[in-house]
């Protein structure tokens, strides 16, 4: 399985602020779906973490 | 687009903002990294307040709505796993307390006000009159923007910085790519 770096949604959801202030509503808001695509795509690598803390 | 609809999603823009800058603060000032569940909370925000954003920037669109609904709704259920799984006795916290609740706590509650927020305002309906296409964004439009713009740059290169290219430490200590 790829692991992605951290950085990687918050990256795609700069790009899609800077999309939307460049004028482009509807790529923004595709972005946005990609941001959020990736996001939980890199958070089910996370979810236990705090347990992994704990335990 | 209304001038009460646009006031609204300006000032929620803004206390998205203020939110990401009160978590900023405590990373910088004091020292306290955010965790890897934390950073998916703050995206979260950033998707929520990139719904507002564009509201601010294009008009009125129940598409921009559904944005910040839906990454409200993303980052509420992370925040409700996180405050879950530090209830299991013996699993402690994770960072120091505001006014008395975690930062995972006051994101639960902030995701649950941002989604009823947002649904709230679907209610103006003379706020879709004008279309997206008719709106010309004001300047204060454009600074906050801007703004917004420059917060989500600032927590990507923050988080680059501490979770570097591979995947972020469970419990992090430092910033990854600043270690000699």
């Amino acid at each position: 399985m790829i692991v992605l770096p951290m950085a990687v949604p918050f990256i795609v959801l700069v790009l899609a602020a800077v999309v939307a202030m460049l004028g482009l509503r509807k790529t923004a808001v595709w972005v946005w779906f990609l941001a959020l695509a990736v996001l939980v795509y890199v958070l089910q690598g996370h979810i236990t973490d705090p347990l992994k803390i704990a335990l | 687009m209304t001038a009460l609809a646009r006031a609204l999603n300006a000032l929620a823009l803004l206390g998205i903002c203020a939110v990401l800058g009160v978590a900023f603060y405590w990373q910088l000032a004091r020292g306290e990294l955010p965790c890897p569940l934390c950073l998916v909370q703050r995206a979260a925000f950033l998707g929520a307040g990139l719904g507002f954003m564009l509201n601010v920037r294009f008009g009125s669109s129940e598409s921009h709505y559904g944005v910040a609904i839906v990454s409200a709704l993303v980052g509420g259920a992370v925040a409700a796993r996180q405050v879950l799984l530090h209830v299991v006795p013996g699993t402690g916290s994770y960072g120091s307390a505001l006014l008395g609740w975690h930062f995972y706590t006051w994101a639960l509650v902030a995701f649950f006000l941002i989604a009823l927020f947002a649904a709230a305002l679907l209610f103006i309906e003379a706020q879709f009159a004008e279309g997206v296409s008719d709106w010309r964004p004001t300047v204060l439009a454009q600074v906050l923007g801007w703004l917004f713009v420059l917060i989500a740059l600032g927590n990507a290169v923050s988080t680059l910085l501490e979770c570097g290219f591979g995947p972020c430490p469970d419990n992090p200590t430092g910033y990854e790519l600043l270690r000699k």
